[in-house]
């Protein structure tokens, strides 16, 4: 039973983290161009935020050990994802408009403007969302002699998730409105910080 | 027997389609986009993206052997007789460019291309050559609409490409955002020319009546010159609300041609094309947005609710 709980919630936020990398990639490139780079630098930043998920996860479970913790980050990244419709046309205008008018942006920035935006738009909620496999291995880990075949599992469920979120990304959202589909990502993200309140309570009295 | 017979032959044939032409590549390049290639068979140079052609130019007159739809970026003149300045989004093999600079000699002709490869062969390969009356900026075509404070009295859009597995279109340059960007840069006569490949008669939800329905939120007029030896649909759309008829098109046409305004041999011919109906299809596809574009459903075969 732990372990389906377990495993459901990283498929999830694996899951999460896919939608808002390809269906925000494809958002992205309304502003940016239709170019190569903007995938580039969206896949390179959600990679970025996930080290960095992973190995702040990591020792943040070491130190609070309680599902509940990982209720504030969830629902940090559940909101942020919500509004990303709301705050991102501003922002990226501001970044693609400080180039001086009629004149070829340079290659350079051609480059890393994409960058950039992948970065103020997708980089907090994916880093927050990959807090939560290492944190979920810590808290389903009853004793180390079986840690790696828990830690196995999540990583398999969390990528599995992270499958399903590219082809339901590339094969059916991407014919929904993309606004929709990130205030429903959001909605997701903030059930799993409500799941994680009922998994530590359910944990509590598996103590 | 007799089936298998037919067999070989089919295979035969099959076989001897592909020797007929002795292909040779002359260049090839990965760029970010596509696989670049140049191809010289005889008396034709071709461009390659992923193995399909996108522009066809003979060796013997650059300004021969191109794809008949490329010569629907003339019409545009029929509903404004002083054009001057042209933008053109797209350029591959540049036979529309190559075009305007040979017939039109005092238009300005600014042109977007995203692939810096594809300039690059345009140059060397297809005669495409930069002068002050033909620019080439290497960036996305809405960015640059979006960056530049220029006026356009004509907009060609022309960033279409295909594969064995169809066609593909850059979805962020097909969206009601998007148009309105364009006709924000279009003179008050301004006319939009937008190359689709699609089908008119098709009754599902299809790319041409989406990008139709979406332009008409925009445009007061758009009408539409599907090609007669391809799938190719260009739909041109003007900022002036008032409606021409076939006729009116082809006694436009033969003024422009008599007055010596436009010298394109098949002139008269492409404006035989004409249609002022819409695509069979408008009703069923969606309006585009930058919200809302599935163009890669709407362009497999449709399926996509209004």
């Amino acid at each position: 039973m732990l372990k389906l709980v377990a495993t459901s919630f990283v498929f999830l936020g694996g899951f999460a983290i896919m939608v808002l990398e390809i269906i925000g990639a494809r958002y992205l490139a309304k502003d940016f161009g239709g170019s190569f780079y903007v995938w580039i630098s969206q896949i390179g930043v959600i990679l970025i935020a996930l080290a960095l998920g992973y190995a702040t996860g990591g020792a943040l479970a070491d130190r609070f050990q309680r599902a509940q913790f990982l209720a504030g980050p969830l629902a940090v990244a559940g909101l942020f994802s919500m509004l990303i419709p709301n705050f991102t046309p501003g922002l990226v205008r501001a970044i693609v408009m400080r180039h001086p008018l009629d004149r070829d942006i340079p290659l350079l920035w051609q480059k890393l403007d994409p960058v950039l935006g992948s970065t103020l738009v997708f980089f907090l909620p994916c880093f927050l969302l990959a807090i939560i496999s290492p944190y979920t291995i810590r808290l389903a880990a009853r004793r180390i002699e079986t840690v790696g075949t828990i830690s196995g599992l999540v990583y398999a469920a969390s990528t599995v998730g992270s499958i399903a979120g590219v082809f339901v990304s590339g094969y059916v959202l991407i014919d929904y409105p993309l606004s929709a589909v990130f205030r429903a990502t959001g909605g997701l993200i903030l059930a799993l910080a409500g799941l994680s309140l009922v998994m530590d309570r359910w944990l509590q009295r598996l103590r | 027997m007799k089936s298998l017979l037919l067999k070989r032959a089919a295979w035969c044939g099959a076989l001897c389609l592909a020797c007929q032409a002795p292909a040779n590549v002359i260049f090839e390049a990965h760029s970010p986009y596509h696989l670049v290639q140049v191809i010289d068979e005889p008396g034709v140079r071709i461009l390659s993206f992923n193995g399909t052609r996108e522009t066809k130019m003979s060796l013997h007159n650059p300004l021969q052997g191109h794809f008949e739809y490329t010569e629907y970026f003339h019409t545009p003149w029929v509903w404004n007789q002083d054009i001057r300045r042209v933008l053109m989004l797209g350029l591959g093999g540049g036979s529309i460019q190559r075009a305007y600079q040979h017939y039109y000699t005092n238009v300005m002709v600014d042109t977007v291309e995203i692939d810096p490869v594809v300039i690059k062969v345009a140059k060397e390969y297809f005669k495409v050559q930069e002068s002050p009356t033909l620019k080439i900026h290497n960036q996305d075509g809405r960015m640059f609409l979006n960056r530049t404070s220029e006026a356009y009295d004509v907009i060609i859009l022309d960033a279409y490409t295909k594969s064995r597995y169809g066609s593909s279109i850059p979805p962020h340059l097909t969206t009601k955002e998007f148009f309105t960007l364009a006709a924000s840069r279009l003179t008050t006569n301004g006319v939009l020319a937008y190359n689709v490949i699609g089908d008119m008669q098709d009754t599902r939800p299809e790319i041409v009546g989406a990008l139709y329905r979406t332009m008409k939120e925009i445009f007061p007029q758009v009408y539409a010159f599907p090609a007669g030896t391809s799938l190719n649909v260009v739909l041109v759309a003007t900022k002036s609300a008032m409606p021409f008829d076939y006729a009116r098109v082809q006694r436009e046409g033969v003024a422009l041609v008599l007055r010596r305004k436009v010298t394109l041999p098949t002139f008269g011919e492409r404006l035989r094309s004409f249609r002022n109906v819409p695509p069979r299809s408008v009703g069923v596809s969606p309006v585009l947005t930058d919200d809302r574009a599935p163009v890669e459903t709407l362009m497999g075969g449709g399926g996509v609710a209004r």
